[in-house]
């Protein structure tokens, strides 16, 4: 029986091959600000800020989420090449194998470690944050992320188990 | 594993080759070969009853469970 055609795997195989690019040219980006960051003189402005401890404070901080932001370009790269290679089991017709219960533990740990940073950097962003210059990042802790992690590391174990009994199926007289 | 296969002593005792037995029972010779081998890790009920009848035999005269 022939199964119904899906764009789901094609638009996710390209989405997932343009993510891979924009993750690197991201980290090409922060890291071309980390190189600026040292020029404390053009992040004052930015902030009209004068030389202060504080300021001092928050360009040290902003440098700490720098560092943060580059750190967590392979963690994505693992989860979006893992999810590629995933993507093109699905394609060839054999995803239930032991590889992809593997890929998934991975990403669940990568999915894990970028939580773990998003807190990070929401810490940061609260202790520089202050009424005359808030500061507003997308981090901190999120449930869905969380959520994630969790169905994560669930799905790697049906694909185990899956995976288990697809071997079985195959060596049944 | 402690169950065995004796699907060839019985084979021998038919004269009758695995190709043979795979025709007449509509399973293919990769199949019974993993069987023969002692590699299958299941066997259904209905290639147990093909096999005997195809064979004249009992289950126990193809399986046979030997302690490690």
């Amino acid at each position: 029986m022939s199964r119904p055609y899906s764009a789901a795997l094609p638009i996710a195989r390209v989405t997932l091959k343009v993510l891979i690019v924009l993750n690197w040219l991201y980290g090409i980006a922060i890291l071309a600000l980390l190189v600026v960051l040292p020029h404390e003189q053009w992040i004052l402005a930015e902030f009209k800020l004068s030389p202060s401890p504080d300021a001092d404070r928050l360009i040290m901080g902003l440098r700490a989420i720098a560092v943060i932001g580059i750190a967590s370009v392979p963690v994505h790269y693992v989860v979006l090449r893992r999810l590629l290679a995933i993507v093109e089991t699905v394609r060839a017709g054999d995803p239930f194998v032991a590889a992809n219960a593997s890929r998934l533990q991975a990403i669940g740990w990568a999915l894990l470690a970028l939580q773990l940073l998003s807190l990070v950097v929401g810490a940061i962003a609260d202790a520089l944050s202050t009424p005359a210059h808030p500061l507003h990042f997308d981090a901190g802790f999120s449930i869905s992320g969380w959520l994630a992690v969790l169905l994560t590391f669930v799905l790697a174990r049906v694909f185990a188990e899956g995976a288990l009994m697809r071997e079985d199926l195959e060596r049944t007289v | 594993m402690a169950i065995a296969v004796k699907l060839d002593d019985v084979l021998h005792d038919r004269r009758m080759t695995l190709t043979e037995l795979a025709d007449r029972i509509g399973i293919t010779l990769a199949n019974l070969s993993i069987l023969k081998t002692g590699k299958a890790r299941a066997i259904r009920f209905s290639t147990l009853d093909a096999i005997c009848k195809a064979l004249a035999c009992q289950p126990g005269d193809i399986l046979r469970f030997e302690p490690d």
